[in-house]
């Protein structure tokens, strides 16, 4: 009788042998053994049944029935509202804070309505004389600007590649693709971590 | 009004965050992609249909209401299975149920209820040889399933039903990885005995 190579498998071996990854030496010793060969097949069988256990599923309406006990949190804005309306109904006192504060906001608004439809005469000349202003004020930051931007030592460099056109369509394009890499760069670091799910495609 | 997404395509990470900004949708996508591994595992470890029910609505009421403290880094099946084997445990240590009826549940009073709690096997479309065949091999392992130790039962349940790794079986369930591995192969043993005579047969 030829002698069998090797040990017997262990569990571990086994396990290896299920998975398909069983070590060579292993596998020479279990081509050589049929009390191994046995173990095997019968483990395998084992796994193959319990692999094919049938598929279980609790009764219709389980979904409702957890759902009527869990409780959901509200959306940010509503938890706040709420939270808002539970402390001012918490006593009398911030209830007539509230409703103070609610009168002189809306007395506020309609004084300022009332007086608004009263001086629009005067709003309309305080109205010019304030967008004259802002844009005085803004040709000035625009010269500014300018003057500063000519200064530059950089400044000659770039005049003279928008002198040409073929240079000017090149920077463009390579400024364009900068920027169009640097907004996929900063999605992709945005992007959700993924984790691979057992059971999500039930 | 809000987007409704394509639940499908998000991950389990992705859902929960949905869930805790108070989407409802989103804690019923998790109940359906969880409803039936929980219910599958929880029968099989208590082997009575209204309990496990009963404890498959402890799980995810539990893991719900809880789903602030569920951290993203680990799988959010991890967490939910570790939730459902420690009921099933925590029920089995209160009660012990050491024997699997295929008849139904060994608490129902009628035959009625019998009925209403039997484990339904061989529901694929088979030939009647096949389909007695198929009842008399389930219903067999369903039993020496049933006949080993609450940690065997669920290290191999784990392993063999639900395709978990040893690692994160070892996680779920609080124990050495050498331990997780000596009852796997202990369950098998066991299952390899109980399942002898039909071999034989």
């Amino acid at each position: 009788m030829t002698p069998v190579p090797g040990l017997h498998l262990t569990p571990d071996d086994i396990d290896a042998w299920l998975a398909g990854a069983l070590a060579p030496a292993a596998q020479g010793h279990l081509d050589h053994c049929p009390d191994c060969q046995e173990r095997a097949e019968t483990e395998r069988e084992i796994t193959v049944l319990l692999g094919a256990l049938p598929l279980l599923s609790p009764a219709a309406g389980f979904a409702d029935r957890v759902m009527a006990r869990v409780s959901v949190p509200a959306p940010h804005a509503v938890g706040t509202l709420d939270l808002l309306k539970q402390r001012i109904l918490a006593s009398r006192r911030n209830v007539a804070i509230a409703a103070s504060l609610l009168v002189l906001l809306l007395g506020s608004m309609a004084g300022s309505v009332v007086w608004t439809l009263g001086h629009q005469e005067t709003l309309a000349a305080f109205g010019g004389w304030l967008s004259a202003q802002a844009g005085q004020a803004a040709w000035l930051g625009v010269r500014g600007v300018a003057s500063n931007f000519i200064e530059q030592p950089w400044f000659a460099a770039l005049k003279s590649l928008a002198a040409s056109p073929g240079r000017l369509g090149l920077a463009s394009t390579l400024a364009m693709l900068t920027y169009v890499a640097g907004i996929l760069a900063f999605r992709r670091l945005l992007a959700l971590p993924t984790q691979q799910v057992a059971h999500a495609g039930i | 009004m809000a987007e409704t997404p394509e639940w499908v395509r998000l991950t389990d990470q992705e859902v929960v965050l949905l869930a805790r900004a108070g989407r409802e949708a989103a804690y019923r996508e998790l109940i359906r992609r969880y409803e039936r591994p929980i219910f599958a595992l929880l029968f099989r470890m208590v082997r009575d249909r209204e309990l496990a029910e009963d404890l498959s609505q402890e799980t995810f009421v539990k893991a719900l209401n809880a789903i602030e403290s569920y951290r993203p880094e680990f799988k959010f099946s991890s967490w939910i299975f570790k939730i459902a084997n420690n009921a099933a445990i925590d029920h089995l240590r209160r009660r012990e149920l050491d024997t699997l009826s295929l008849d139904g549940s060994p608490h129902a009073e009628t035959p009625e209820a019998m009925q209403a709690t039997a484990l339904q096997i061989g529901a694929r479309q088979e030939s009647p040889l096949d389909a007695v065949e198929a009842k008399e091999l389930g219903g067999a392992i369903e039993t020496a399933i049933g006949r080993l130790r609450p940690e065997y039962r669920s290290c191999i349940l784990l392993r063999h039903v639900e395709g978990r790794a040893y690692e994160e079986i070892a996680e779920m369930l609080d124990l050495p990885l050498g331990t997780v591995k000596t009852y796997i192969h202990r369950a098998r043993n066991e299952l390899r005995q109980a399942l002898a005579h039909l071999k034989e047969e």
